[in-house]
């Protein structure tokens, strides 16, 4: 394939970026417009130069990724180009102008699209508007399809943020995105949407937990490293509903009893399959 | 046949419970509270379980866990062959002729099992 001899992917720091991108892109979609594509990366990685993401990673990072999970999904050559110019608008230093100079029109308008689908939810008061949801404008389908495959990948990379911030996109992940991508038929993204969002609420709660809590947290430590967080956060859950200090001290230390015994439950390698060990 | 678990009374108990309604959902604490025995005791027999293929965990649906402000529950749940192979097992330790302990057979889940 032309792309891999492409002298331009490799003389960034940051080229590997497109060459990993690249790959996914010819193992997916064989047809794909690479030229477009390495095009639409210069852009952008010329528009985030010297950004940084909150994770530390260059900015950059985060639209190769966005671009990685549509191209995944399905995307077209110009989803994948505006999913990875989606957030020069606010890298300031190129206008729309140049954008629509460069790509054309199609993907101009997905990525302003992509902008104003940001200012439309999440942020406007549910009772300001007397017509209420059902008159907004369905978005766009490939505008949805960048804007999940955004949220998709801040979420993973959601770590750094502030618990307040997670907790907020969480809900709204759950409320509007979720939904959007169960409607447009994206099952994996929406199942990963789902899990990470219900993920970081439920983390959130635990970490605001009683004593209790945060010693069956503590002691969650003890399990194999795969186990913890889902025993850590089903016992957070278990906790959470029982109504007095009492009950949780007793759930708590019962629970702590039973740890050794789970713990040589859980190092038993799974059943082979009808053969006991 | 697939190895079970071993037959304790207590994993008897437990078996018994999910299958008193086996295509119903269970959290850690409502087994507890049907068998009456601590969450230290529960929780290692599900991890089993669940290794076994007789049962199977799922996170709370966000839709019922977020409104209310609380964290997700992990529920449990006989897989269809789990359910087949606990009325077997539970069958095989209350076979006619073996006198049942009293106590256990008038728990409503095994009166079921061994109709």
């Amino acid at each position: 394939m032309s792309w891999r001899s492409s002298p331009e992917a490799g003389n960034s720091p940051d080229g590997d970026l497109l060459v990993g991108l690249l790959a996914v892109v010819g193992g997916t979609r064989p047809d794909a417009d690479v030229g477009l594509i390495g095009r639409a990366y210069d852009f952008a990685a010329r528009a985030h130069a010297g950004q940084s993401r909150k994770t530390g990673d260059p900015y950059i990072s985060h639209p190769v990724a966005v671009a990685a999970i549509l191209v995944q999904a399905g995307a077209d050559d110009q989803t994948l180009c505006a999913g990875l110019l989606h957030d020069t608008p606010q890298g300031g230093s190129y206008s729309l102008a140049a954008l629509r100079g460069e790509f054309g029109a199609d993907v101009t308008r997905l990525v302003t699209g992509v902008a104003a689908l940001d200012d439309g939810f999440g942020t406007g008061q549910p009772g300001s508007r007397a017509d209420g949801p059902a008159t907004e404008p369905t978005p766009d389908l490939r505008v949805s399809m960048i804007k999940l495959a955004d949220r998709l990948h801040n979420l993973r990379t959601a770590g750094p943020l502030p618990p307040a911030t997670q907790l907020s996109k969480s809900r709204e992940t759950l409320e509007v995105l979720v939904p959007l991508a169960a409607s447009l038929g994206l099952d994996a993204i929406r199942t990963e949407l789902a899990e990470l969002a219900a993920r970081m609420i439920s983390g959130h709660a635990a970490s605001r937990a009683s004593p209790s809590g945060r010693l069956l947290a503590a002691a969650a430590a003890l399990l194999p490293r795969t186990a913890r967080s889902r025993w850590r956060d089903e016992w957070a859950g278990e906790l959470a509903a029982l109504p007095t200090r009492r009950g949780r001290a007793v759930f708590t230390a019962r629970t702590l009893a039973g740890i050794p015994r789970l713990r040589v439950t859980l190092r038993r390698p799974p059943r082979a399959d009808g053969t006991r060990r | 046949m697939t190895p079970g678990p071993r037959l304790t009374l207590q994993v008897q108990l437990v078996l018994a419970a999910l299958l008193s309604e086996p295509a119903r959902d269970y959290y850690g604490l409502q087994l507890c509270e049907l068998t009456s025995l601590p969450s230290g005791t529960i929780y290692p027999f599900m991890a089993r379980l669940e290794q076994l293929g007789w049962v199977e965990s799922s996170w709370e649906d966000p839709r019922r866990h977020v409104p209310e402000g609380r964290p997700r529950r992990r529920y449990y749940r006989l897989t269809g062959e789990g359910a087949g192979q606990a009325r077997e097992a539970l069958a095989r330790v209350r076979r006619p002729g073996r006198r049942p302990r009293y106590g256990l057979v008038t728990w409503p889940g095994i009166a079921e099992v061994t109709r």
